[in-house]
């Protein structure tokens, strides 16, 4: 079936360009200032333990064995060892990647939902005032900068009104509380994800109102919908199962295109609210000089960027009959 | 051959303006960024009056903390006794600066490599465009973060450089349809007949052509560069040395003012936010300048 | 009782040129099982009438004056909801462009389910579907494409799709308007053959509408020549076509090539059709008539009777 050869390909685009990422970070990093050992082995560790990792890592070895070692280590999770945290910089990761991809896959699917939802309604309403209101909101929130706007929220829900946690993502308490189910826990972390949530949401959809709006209105010109209409079905019906589904596909499209700014804006959400999260931890451990850490997350980053690439891109293979018979 | 015929987009300006002048959103973003292009001017202002209002060094001598509005300092001042309406004002001459030459840059860049891959076609247009995809894929933020980490601490023209060469991939995407449209045209292949090399036809005879069009997209490079500047500068990776308003906003947020400062706090979020819409505006209204002549373009075909 | 009686119809466009007056004083009458052809060049107004007939005009079109009829109840003074009720169910069309009158996200066979559907809430989907594949049957598409999408059809099979889906609730008039125009020649003899058979078969009532004489001369028993949202000649199709009366008829029939007819026979049309905003006293037709009479371009043209059913709107007669 067409649609599961365009699956392999698109796989094997992914695994391609990962691996041009994963060659370009080692170039970089052998060429950076300084020598490679001082970029991957903690000066805190002992000689000793030192000298193993160097040859782990294969820091005493010609670069083309290198990259080989590089390669090897890749595939079995060996990252070296994070000066900060002194732990395997691959625990970290692990530890770190559900709770990014927990914020980053709820804010996008609540934006996309609701950005699609808003945009039908202020198209349907065209000119009048819901849709100058929805339109308006749409520009001006797609526009705030991402920090402030966190920090703001922050000011006025955490600390004057005290409503939400304006850090982390669990409460201590609950989580040390022998007695606390599943269901407690999980209520307190969606308690901490609320103010996070809300500033990514706030961001992204109003670009997806607008594209969504300007696609209903071209997708209503359509000559199907005139036929719909002739049928004698009610305007409602028709807004919703024949030119919602239609119009609905570019917004797809654009959650596709625009991975690249939302991740961006995961990262800063994670850092000003701490998030135990994969962006942030980039961040920390940039500033804190912690380069095995540093390129571990940013290879991570890349592949969650690229897989969520391609699963939107298959997402719209599916709902567009057009490509997939 | 005509000049109408050579360079049928420049006869189309005065048109555009008219379409322009038409939109409201449009007017609204020309003029805020006419007022931060001011405030950009003034920058210079404050410190020639008093070294004390210099955003970077000056610092009052009767003030060592953070203060709210007050004649002296009309914004109030920050932790160190900094006037705060100076350090927005060089905010904006730094946001109009980066923005600026990274849109520049990276136009420049992608119409290049944009010319190139529309005219040389198959293999040369094949590669550059795979380039193109693996590049837009990537969170410049994230990725100039990781070089900061491994070069160390960037200076604003390497940030810049790097942000245009992180955006030029939608740039060339764009400029390469056209080339590729605009190859077909009679008076390319005249210039071929006459002998003219592959550098000439692209840059002498299809870059006019194509140059406006590069510049009308603009409006959303700049924007991207300057929160892409902004977010650096946040996170404390901006250039030490200059006073942007992703700096301040740092300043205010690791020294702990954010809850007692909404002087502080408030206006350079609100001068980024603003100067994005208003790009973001302008960049709107250009679309719908744009498009009436691409559709003119076809026509005369 | 005639099916359809439409008396002095206006309808007219708000554009920013201004108002377009593009159909002015239409009248005709339809019986039951009974077939007309609209033939004129695009922009005489035959599309809008369709649309009028069908409650389809755009927000910016509306009906000036006159009454269209339908089974004896005036369509223009219908509420939205009586119209939707008569919509597919009593009147159906077959529209330009068939390419893209199907919604390409849905199966076909859905798409004509729903038609069903909508108007009959006794039949669950799967009769719906049953009466489906008898359409398809009808018109010629194998059953097995029922759950196939729109772009996997052929030109043809769309258009066919398109007629089974007119069908669908037995309705009692059919507008056709340009069905063949983005076909082949074979398929669109095919095409105009089968929409032949099925209107015995179901004594269907017919409006086609084409720019193609020649077409609409050879499906319908009554034609009706459209010039500049004016009706100027209206008769059964013997005698328009072997005794054209109104000047530019005959300038439509010889403009047509036929294949036994001498090359030399060709002759167009000059000049261009007339501005619909403001358009010109007198007859429209006058500024490219090849034999104008002196009060032809002052008085408005009144209607001439030719035969028992044949009128013609020529001052000249």
């Amino acid at each position: 079936m067409e649609l599961r050869r365009y699956i392999v390909r698109r796989m094997i685009q992914v695994i391609i360009i990962f691996f041009v990422i994963l060659t370009v970070l080692f170039l970089l990093f052998r060429w950076a200032p300084g020598d490679p050992v001082s970029m991957m082995v903690d000066p805190d560790m002992t000689q000793e333990d030192a000298e193993i990792l160097i040859v782990q890592l294969g820091l005493d070895q010609p670069i083309g064995v290198q990259y080989f070692i590089y390669l090897k280590n890749f595939f079995t999770g060996h990252f070296g060892f994070s000066f900060h945290y002194g732990e395997p910089v691959v625990d970290i990761i692990w530890n770190r990647l559900p709770n990014t991809i927990l914020l980053f896959t709820t804010s996008i699917i609540l934006s996309a939902f609701v950005g699609v939802f808003l945009g039908k309604i202020a198209s349907w309403h065209k000119g009048k005032k819901t849709d100058s209101l929805m339109t308006i909101g749409a520009l001006v929130t797609h526009t705030l900068f991402l920090p402030w706007l966190a920090l703001i929220l922050i000011w006025v829900f955490g600390y004057k009104f005290g409503w939400f946690p304006i850090n982390g993502m669990i409460s201590e308490e609950v989580w040390l509380d022998p007695e606390a189910g599943f269901i407690a826990k999980a209520i307190d972390v969606m308690y901490h994800m609320v103010l996070p949530l809300f500033t990514l949401f706030l961001i992204h959809f109003g670009a997806y109102l607008l594209i969504m709006r300007s696609s209903m209105l071209e997708t209503l010109k359509e000559d199907y919908i005139l036929t719909a209409r002739a049928k004698g079905l009610e305007e409602k019906m028709i807004r919703d199962h024949h030119a919602a589904p239609n119009a609905a596909l570019p917004v797809v499209t654009s959650v596709g295109l625009s991975l690249a700014f939302s991740i961006n804006g995961g990262a800063l959400t994670e850092t000003v609210f701490t998030w135990p999260g994969i962006g942030r931890e980039l961040v920390s451990s940039v500033s804190q000089n912690d380069y095995p850490l540093a390129l571990a997350c940013f290879l991570m980053i890349a592949g969650v960027v690229l897989v969520s690439n391609l699963v939107v891109d298959v997402l719209y293979a599916y709902l567009d009959p057009r490509i997939r018979y | 051959m005509a000049a109408k015929e050579k360079y049928p987009m420049l006869n189309s300006f005065l048109e555009g303006w008219s379409i322009f002048k038409q939109n409201l959103l449009g007017k609204i973003g020309l003029v805020l960024l006419i007022i931060f292009a001011l405030m950009a001017v003034c920058s210079y202002i404050p410190p020639w009056i008093n070294p004390m209002y210099n955003p970077m060094t000056g610092v009052d001598p009767e003030i060592t903390s953070c203060t709210p509005p007050s004649l002296r300092h009309w914004l109030g001042t920050d932790f160190m006794g900094r006037d705060i309406l100076s350090q927005l004002l060089a905010g904006a001459r730094i946001a109009f600066m980066v923005g600026i030459s990274a849109a520049v840059m990276s136009i420049l860049l992608g119409v290049s490599i944009g010319m190139t891959a529309g005219y040389m076609g198959r293999f040369v247009d094949t590669l550059l465009m795979r380039l193109a995809d693996m590049i837009m894929v990537m969170p410049t933020l994230l990725v100039v973060l990781l070089l900061s980490a491994v070069f160390g601490q960037l200076s604003i023209w390497t940030i810049v450089l790097i942000i245009a060469l992180f955006r030029w991939p939608g740039v060339s995407r764009i400029i390469r349809g056209q080339t590729l449209s605009l190859k077909q045209r009679p008076f390319i292949e005249a210039a071929k007949v006459a002998g003219a090399s592959h550098f000439r036809i692209i840059f002498v005879h299809i870059m006019p052509n194509v140059l406006p069009l590069a510049f009308l997209f603009m409006t959303f490079r700049v924007t991207s560069a300057i929160i892409t500047e902004a977010a650096l500068a946040f996170l404390g990776f901006g250039d030490p040395g200059t006073v942007s308003w992703g700096m301040m906003l740092q300043w205010v947020w690791k020294t702990g003012h954010m809850f007692q400062a909404p002087y502080w706090l408030l206006p350079p979020g609100i001068c980024i936010s603003l100067i994005t819409l208003s790009f973001y505006m302008l960049g709107r209204a250009m679309d719908e300048v744009l498009d009436p002549r691409l559709r003119k373009e076809d026509q005369t075909d | 009782m005639a099916l359809l009686e439409v008396e002095n119809v206006s309808i007219g466009y708000n554009t920013k040129k201004g108002y377009l007056k593009a159909v002015e004083g239409i009248s005709f009458t339809l019986e039951e099982g009974a077939s007309l052809g609209f033939v004129g060049e695009s922009g005489c107004g035959k599309t809008t009438i369709g649309m009028a007939l069908m409650g389809l005009l755009p927000p910016n079109g509306s009906v000036r004056e006159g009454r269209i009829l339908f089974e004896g109840k005036n369509t223009l003074r219908m509420s939205d909801e009586e119209i939707r009720k008569i919509r597919w169910r009593k009147m159906a069309m077959i529209f330009q462009a068939a390419m893209n009158a199907l919604n390409p996200v849905q199966r076909v066979g859905n798409q004509i389910a729903e038609a069903i559907l909508i108007h009959d809430s006794s039949v669950g989907k799967e009769e719906a579907m049953g009466q489906v594949e008898d359409l398809f049957e009808l018109v010629g598409i194998p059953r097995d494409r029922l759950r196939d999408y729109p772009h996997q059809y052929s030109g043809g099979m769309k258009q066919r799709a398109v007629i089974a889906m007119a069908l669908a609730c037995h309705p009692k008039l059919i507008i056709a308007d340009e069905p063949t125009t983005a076909l082949d020649v074979i398929v669109q003899s095919q095409i105009l053959g089968e929409i032949k058979d099925l209107q015995k078969e179901f004594n269907l009532s017919i409006i086609f509408i084409s720019h193609d004489i020649s077409i609409v001369a050879d499906m319908c028993k009554d034609i009706g020549v459209m010039y500049a949202g004016q009706l100027v000649e209206f008769g059964p199709r013997k005698e328009v076509f072997e005794s054209p009366s109104h000047p530019y008829t005959k300038a439509l029939l010889s403009s047509f090539p036929t294949v036994t007819g001498k090359k030399s026979d060709l002759i167009p049309i000059p000049g261009e059709t007339p501005n619909l905003v403001v358009p010109p006293t007198g007859c429209r037709f006058c500024d490219r008539c090849s034999g104008p009479g002196p009060s032809c371009k002052t008085e408005t043209p009144a209607w001439v009777e030719i035969g028992p059913r044949h009128k013609t709107l020529c001052c000249r007669r």
